[in-house]
């Protein structure tokens, strides 16, 4: 068949070792699918959903129970936005660890790392929408770490919830963020991401006199392999939906007894875990955005591979930077199952 | 083999693949559009109360008529019986207001009698006839279904 | 990429959509209910559609289930609509009867419309078990008279309507007791007020609240309870705490009746009691009346000063006829007392026996003879008898207390 504009928002060919799966583990790609997945669904979710403190919980119950596949589209938009926190994760830990933030591409690298800013806010703000038990805790204390900055968190806070506590305005800013804000970023930005992607020479791979494999594959083929994971990834969602409803707990109410579960969401565990341990600036947020900025300026810091070597994993010649990362993110992992296993304070 | 141009040459198996692909494909997008369908139709909420209690009929004297804000009707009691009629115009929708020679419409101007027939338009249907029934202990009830 | 591949995996596609629809379909339907009383759908009946009727004066087309129970109206998987409930499935336990049962339309309204049976079955003996507390404690010298000053919780009235009303009740705090002997009453006799959960067993199986005594017990499982009210209350309820044995202030322990009844009589009160027929014909609720069985909304020191109907409430004396009303509203107490329990058709211009408060005896009709015709609240028996006025009782004129009627009357077991 003749090629489609989504054919040609492809190059004509690229180098074969550049698609193959045990390279890149399409981590990617399956990130802008699933953002793909989450913008559907979320529009889906937006014919009922109601951005109030006293509709918001039920209008969710409404979904879930009472709409016909509204719970599909409910848990396909829960599995897919945790799906793609661990995706972009992963396809942050490939990039750095087969040196593909290398001249020329430092400035996608920081583009990735808004990116993934974007999906964690994004993440966040659905989360309390849910406006329920479950997520009263980290609303509440994952906004009031905003007031523990100093000059600006007062203000900032204000900004954030539209008030000086959790109330009508939040709501409706966290919704307002969430539907629109952030995601008019995030499709800006991924965009841009793409664009940077071919102008910097598409995905990082050695030059072609340090090349093993010479091949290409066409446009075509790639499309073909996009599907062929699109298609398994939505199956495996469709799976995951039916098997695991998407958290749902009794509603905040005024005046009622507070309940409910005082853990942090999953990607978040790590920074609750940090709080239990002191100051809640300097551990809730220094230390969070000093990590942050370590990995951004990873690119800057460190020595970067030397470009024959690049298209494999853990090139020799940026082994300090992959050792950096390495760290990193053991010790988020680390910190994340201290939460889940000694600090197991669900009632 | 000797082929024959005069036969169709045989579907190839990448054909059929093809075919089973886009088929499948194609069968599931129908089912996922249909999904979407059936999530659209779902209607929110509790009906709008068809039934409504106006009390003894001792307290609408007769000749009297008594506008029921709630229904969107006016009660009438002629010298034997009693009849409702809805204060919805069947124009556009709007509610009428009762006037000395029948019903007027703010909206578009429309006039009906005092049995709610058309004497103006743009309504070309009179106003609904409800209907109302003794309930228990001779309290009057007010249909609008 | 093989169409083979492709293939495999839009069929895992179409597979997993299969799946979907079979899911959708074994969801439970979604069945509404929308009470008149809150305006909103519910969807309890979605899975509890053969929960019976409660009663006819709670009708779930008018209220529903949440305005009762609480939970989530809207959840249809059981942990989330049921995660919100109030006091799990007795909503009218003590805890929580306030948000369940109140409100000044229901049963924490005025006492003059008759709607005050909270209030009044809080500062009730049988809740606050205040006399029991008293005695024990005055008997082992922890409070020098046996007016109240404890009951099983804190309690406050702040209307006080009898010469011996109390304002205010503490709690009874066992652990700041010095006599041992009260302690060990703490331990072992505080089963039987109407927050308590009951002994185990048979005989005692009850729930607690509201319930202990509206909701009538089918069997000992109390995770499986009717769902009734009613106030057509079997002597068998009563006896979930009454005559269950007695208590020895010696060794401060219940000990349990151990007789095997055989029939009514027998069942009915402790092998040695002494009483007359209709006092086991009859239920409790039969002569003892709404003041006495749910309190006047005061707190007493004792059931004694709260019980007040004798024989002579309804026989009258050989001076003088029982009082009596003819019923001439026709939004009098005693027509709403039967139509929650149709055991008699009650008419305007009927009369009915009155106590000596003014409570009426809705259950009793004045027959044109001069006798009088009394309906069973819980059997529906009808039975009549005459005002022992005109007849050859030998009583003394001063001595009206039932024991002086049992001695020619009582019946032997």
């Amino acid at each position: 068949m003749r090629p489609s504009f989504f054919h040609h928002l492809h190059p004509p060919t690229i180098p074969a070792p550049q698609a193959r799966f045990r390279y890149t583990l399409g981590a990617g790609g399956i990130s802008v699918y699933l953002v793909l997945v989450v913008i559907a669904t979320g529009i889906l979710e937006m014919f009922y959903y109601v951005p109030t403190p006293e509709g918001a919980a039920e209008s969710v119950q409404t979904i879930a129970y009472l709409v016909p596949y509204g719970w599909l589209v409910r848990n396909l938009h829960y599995w897919g936005a945790q799906a793609l926190i661990a995706a972009v994760s992963v396809h942050l830990v490939r990039v750095v660890m087969t040196g593909g933030y290398a001249p020329p591409r430092r400035l996608n690298y920081l583009v990735g790392i808004g990116l993934l800013l974007l999906c964690l806010f994004l993440d966040f703000t659905g989360y309390v929408l849910r406006w329920d038990q479950g997520v009263r805790w980290a609303l509440v204390t994952g906004t009031n770490l905003i007031t523990t900055i100093p000059l600006v968190g007062a203000g900032l806070y204000g900004f954030v919830m539209g008030g000086d506590q959790p109330g009508p305005a939040t709501v409706v800013r966290f919704y307002a963020w969430h539907v629109f804000g952030l995601t008019l970023l995030l499709v800006g930005m991924g965009v841009w991401h793409l664009f940077r992607i071919r102008r910097d020479g598409g995905i990082s791979v050695a030059p072609p006199v340090a090349r093993v494999d010479p091949s290409r594959i066409s446009r075509s083929e790639l499309v073909r392999r996009e599907v062929f994971a699109a298609l398994i990834a939505t199956a495996v969602l469709i799976l995951l939906s039916i098997a695991f409803p998407a958290p749902i707990a009794a509603p905040i109410r005024e005046g009622e007894a507070i309940s409910g579960d005082a853990r942090a969401p999953w990607f978040f565990l790590w920074v609750q875990q940090l709080l239990r341990w002191g100051d809640p600036f300097f551990l809730g947020v220094a230390v969070p955005a000093g990590l942050l900025l370590l990995i951004t300026l990873l690119p800057y810091l460190l020595p970067g591979p030397r470009p024959v070597e690049l298209g494999r994993w853990f090139p020799p010649s940026s082994r300090a930077a992959q050792i950096a990362l390495g760290v990193v993110g053991a010790a988020i992992l680390a910190l994340t199952l201290l939460s889940l296993l000694f600090n197991n304070s669900s009632p | 083999m000797g082929s024959q141009r005069s036969d169709p040459p045989p579907v190839q198996r990448r054909d059929f693949l093809q075919l089973a692909l886009r088929g499948l494909l194609a069968l599931s997008g129908v089912l996922g559009l249909a999904g979407i369908l059936r999530y659209f139709s779902y209607r929110p909420g509790p009906a709008k109360p068809t039934r409504f209690e106006l009390g003894p009929s001792s307290e609408y004297p007769p000749g009297s008529r008594t506008v029921v804000p709630e229904a969107g009707a006016i009660l009438i009691r002629g010298p034997d019986s009693f009849h409702a009629l809805s204060l919805t115009c069947p124009h556009l929708g709007c509610t009428v207001e009762p006037t000395s020679s029948g019903f007027s419409c703010p909206c578009h101007g429309s006039r009906f009698g005092p049995d709610g027939a058309v004497l103006r338009g743009p309504a070309l249907e009179p106003l609904r006839a409800l209907r109302v029934e003794p309930g228990e202990d001779g309290q009057l009830v007010l249909f609008t279904d | 990429m093989s169409t083979r591949s492709l293939l495999t995996a839009a069929a895992l596609l179409l597979a997993s959509l299969f799946g979907v629809i079979w899911y959708e379909y074994r969801r439970p339907e979604p069945v509404a209910l929308s009470p008149t009383l809150t305006g909103e759908e519910e969807y309890c009946v979605a899975c509890h559609a053969d929960l019976p009727e409660i009663s006819a004066a709670h009708p779930v087309e008018t209220f529903g289930c949440v305005i009762c129970h609480g939970g989530e109206r809207l959840a249809l998987d059981a942990d989330l609509a049921h995660s919100t409930m109030r006091g799990d499935r007795n909503p009218s336990d003590f805890s929580v009867v306030q948000a369940s049962c109140g409100g000044s339309e229901c049963h924490s309204g005025s006492p003059e419309e008759g709607r005050d049976h909270i209030h009044r079955v809080l500062t009730s003996v049988q809740t606050t078990y205040a006399g029991a507390i008293a005695q024990i404690r005055f008997t082992y010298g922890a409070q020098p008279d046996l007016t109240a000053r404890m009951g099983v919780s804190a309690v406050q009235d702040d209307m006080i309507t009898t010469t011996t009303g109390l304002p205010s009740l503490e709690a009874f705090v066992p652990d700041a007791e010095s006599s041992p002997s009260v302690v060990a009453f703490a331990e072992n006799c505080l089963n039987c007020h109407l927050s308590a959960e009951p002994l185990p067993g048979e005989p005692y199986a009850r729930l607690t609240g509201c319930a202990a005594c509206h909701t009538p017990a089918a069997s000992a499982d109390l995770d499986r309870p009717i769902h009734r009210l009613t106030t057509a209350i079997p002597y068998t309820q009563c006896n979930t705490c009454h005559n269950r044995g007695n208590y020895d202030l010696r060794d401060m322990r219940f000990h349990p009746r151990e007789d095997q009844p055989g029939n009514r009589l027998q069942d009915y009160y402790q092998p040695i009691a002494q009483f007359v027929r209709c006092e086991w014909t009859l239920d409790c609720i039969d002569c003892h009346t709404r003041r006495e069985a749910m309190g006047d909304g005061d707190l007493h020191s004792s059931k004694q000063e709260i019980q007040y109907v004798q024989c002579r409430t309804c026989h009258g004396t050989l001076e003088e006829l029982p009082l009596t009303k003819t019923i001439t509203d026709p939004e009098d107490l005693a027509f709403r007392m039967a139509f929650l329990n149709p055991v008699i058709d009650l008419q305007v211009g009927d009369t009915v026996i009155v106590t000596e408060q003014g409570e009426p005896l809705w259950n009793t009709r004045r027959l044109p003879d001069g006798t009088f015709e009394l309906f069973g609240k819980a059997t529906g028996q009808r039975l009549t008898f005459r005002p022992v006025k005109g007849t050859a009782c030998q009583q003394k004129i001063d001595e009206q207390e039932s024991r002086y009627c049992h001695a020619c009357h009582a019946v032997e077991r």
